[in-house]
């Protein structure tokens, strides 16, 4: 177990810059995810810190030491490819072996660990199989459980679900969960899939084009995304943005947009008061858009906006809506199914201004944060 | 792939494909059928005078093999033959081996145009390139002597191998390299217990290579060796009677030529697994 600690991190191939000025701390036995699109850098991150890419300049720290220039042989942290790349010519037995026959551990130690491992991981019977004999789900486990046997300080784990298909990514996401909380290891995790990030990090890393976008808990990113990327790629379906300026009207200010006046709440609208004109770029998640239905439910910081439902794409549970203004103006938002929406019907719709992320549209910052 | 289904049009799919299979037979299996025949046949049904050759053994005999076992010059030469094939191999693999895991593994610059220059040394027609290295092999004393053979066998045969095995030596996925080094394997270790077994298949056609090409080269034996009988290979003892009437002891000569060709094939084969890295990576 250990904490890992990277400061002031540069990569480049050639003239691209992939890496820059990265500063990154994880915790003893947190599980970490690197987010973010394809071609990021989180990869070539997780690659520096397993030994495999060469640090240009910067620090990284594993348990207080310094990690720059030890072999990745020496380095005690194991790493799950995409690929999984287990060895074809060997079994599943000697795949999960390999790294303790290296390290010379003792007959005794090897089996006890090799049947700890296909206990934990559910490998029992596949043991004598060769890799193109099992299924993907069996593959993604043996990898797991090749690193987990060398009992690692640290585990990188890249994209290690995205081979998976649908049903068999929810199981492996469940068991590396429970791996982790059995095994209480450090882990950084790299996906680009913000589901996953969601559901399994304690802390999300959001990459963009090399930096780290934003650094918290999932919860945070999805409640108060710092920049208008973090808003963008958290969150499904996409967060809805709309250009505008702060205006007062009838002694309240709000954010004047193509689709409405947009009311914030109290506390907000106190601050925004001081500054008319400003201009503002407004996000609104699906999920923050009531309809009729819950008129109940409304509030004197709520907007009203008539539209025209011009497409209800059912999900299953919920329905997604794309709505337009007379204006033309287009809103997307999420209705649950019992919220019975015809396409082509008008329609008032509210937005919890309470739920409204404000940007601003230079800076790409979250003002309120 | 199993059929299990017998539509009409899995059968008369199947029956393309048999007739296709039958005729590839009949073109590989023919001419060997012939060499066959002719070295098990009485004299008599080659030379028949103008009446049709018979398509089967005229007067089945072993007289062509009981003539060439009894003469010791052929026993020397089949001996020669398989010594320096087997040397030459064994030269070229421990020589070409090493090349082919830098030129594969390692992102050199000047790479390719490396490997291309490699190659092109066999561009030349044998016959053009001969003179001068057997020239040199005088000069330094290894004309006809076993190791300089070898060595002009090896010439010819490494370009090949190391072309054959850097592709083999690449072919192996990087993350499979970068995994044993995590799990702790130094530089040997990943050689020896990752990527010289994945290997294997393309270097075990390079081997069967290098004995075919050892096994019938003639022009740098005939060059190197001439006059000095005693380490004669095949060809050249073939080479010596071609002119010989018994057409069933050349034809007997021939299937000794060939027998070993094919008994190291399918001894190697078995490493020619195809599909050897499937599983490994997704």
């Amino acid at each position: 177990m250990a904490d890992v600690v990277i400061r002031s991190l540069f990569k480049k191939y050639g003239n691209h810059r992939v890496i820059e000025n990265l500063n990154l701390e994880i915790h003893d036995g947190e599980f970490v995810t690197l987010l973010g699109p394809s071609g990021c850098g989180k990869t070539t991150l997780l690659r520096m810190i397993a030994g495999l890419e060469p640090i240009d300049n910067g620090e990284l720290f594993i348990n207080g030491k310094l990690y720059n220039h030890i072999p990745p042989q020496k380095r005690s942290l194991a790493m799950v490819f995409q690929s999984y790349a287990l060895f074809p010519h060997m079994t599943v037995r000697k795949n999960i072996c390999f790294g303790m026959k290296i390290k010379k551990l003792s007959k005794s130690e090897m089996d006890r660990k090799f049947e700890w491992v296909i206990n934990l991981l559910r490998l029992k019977e596949l043991e004598n199989r060769l890799p193109r004999e099992i299924s993907g789900g069996q593959r993604q486990r043996v990898a797991l459980a090749r690193s987990l046997v060398l009992d690692p300080e640290v585990l990188l784990l890249d994209e290690p679900l995205s081979n998976l298909d649908a049903a068999l990514r929810e199981t492996a996401s469940e068991e590396l969960k429970r791996i982790h909380r059995q095994l209480g290891k450090t882990i950084i995790y790299v996906t680009h899939n913000q589901v996953e990030a969601m559901t399994m990090s304690e802390r999300i890393a959001l990459f963009r084009f090399g930096r780290i976008e934003q650094y918290d808990k999932p919860r945070v990113l999805y409640d108060s995304p710092a920049t208008v990327f973090s808003a963008e790629f958290i969150g499904s379906p996409k967060m809805n943005f709309y250009e505008g300026e702060i205006e007062i009207r009838n002694n309240v200010a709000g954010i004047k947009t193509d689709l409405a006046f947009l009311k914030l709440d109290k506390e907000r609208e106190k601050t925004i008061f001081s500054m008319p004109g400003r201009k503002i770029l407004a996000g609104i998640r699906p999920q923050t858009v009531y309809y009729t239905g819950h008129l109940l439910r409304r509030r004197y910081t709520d907007t009203e906006v008539e539209i025209l439902a011009e497409l209800v794409e059912n999900m299953g549970d919920r329905s997604l809506v794309v709505g337009r203004t007379e204006a033309g103006t287009l809103i997307r938002f999420i209705i649950t199914r019992e919220e019975k929406i015809d396409q082509d019907k008008r329609m008032k719709i509210f937005i919890d201004g309470r739920r409204i992320h404000v940007f601003d549209p230079i800076t790409q910052l979250n003002i309120f944060r | 792939m199993i059929i299990s289904k017998q539509s009409p049009i899995s059968i008369s799919r199947r029956m393309l494909w048999f007739t296709g299979i039958i005729c590839a037979l009949v073109i590989v299996i023919g001419p060997v059928y012939l060499l066959l025949k002719y070295s098990v046949s009485d004299i008599n049904s080659i030379n028949t005078g103008g009446n049709p050759v018979p398509m089967w053994p005229y007067n089945p005999t072993l007289q062509a093999y009981v003539y060439l076992f009894s003469d010791s010059h052929f026993y020397q030469v089949l001996l020669n033959s398989v010594v320096i094939s087997l040397f030459t191999i064994a030269l070229g693999m421990i020589l070409g081996i090493p090349a082919s895991y830098v030129l594969g593994r390692y992102k050199l610059p000047g790479r390719k145009v490396l490997l291309l220059m490699i190659i092109s040394v066999r561009l030349f027609p044998d016959i053009a390139s001969v003179i001068p290295v057997v020239e040199f092999f005088i000069k330094i004393g290894m004309h006809q002597t076993y190791l300089g053979v070898i060595l002009a066998h090896t010439l010819l045969a490494l370009p090949y191998i190391i072309f054959i095995g850097a592709g083999a030596f690449e072919s192996i996925p990087d993350d499979l390299e970068g995994q044993a080094i995590i799990l702790g394997a130094n530089r040997f270790q990943t050689f020896f217990k990752l990527l010289f077994p994945l290997a294997m298949p393309g270097l075990a056609a390079a081997a069967i290579y290098t004995f075919l090409l050892s096994w019938d080269e003639f022009i740098f034996s005939y060059f190197l060796m001439l006059g000095k009988q005693e380490i004669y290979t095949l060809t050249l003892y073939l080479n010596g009677i071609k002119y010989a009437e018994p057409q069933n002891l050349l034809a007997a000569i021939s299937v000794c030529l060939s027998i070993p060709v094919i008994a190291f094939s399918f001894m190697v084969q078995k490493y020619m697994v195809a599909g050897i890295s499937a599983g490994s990576v997704k």
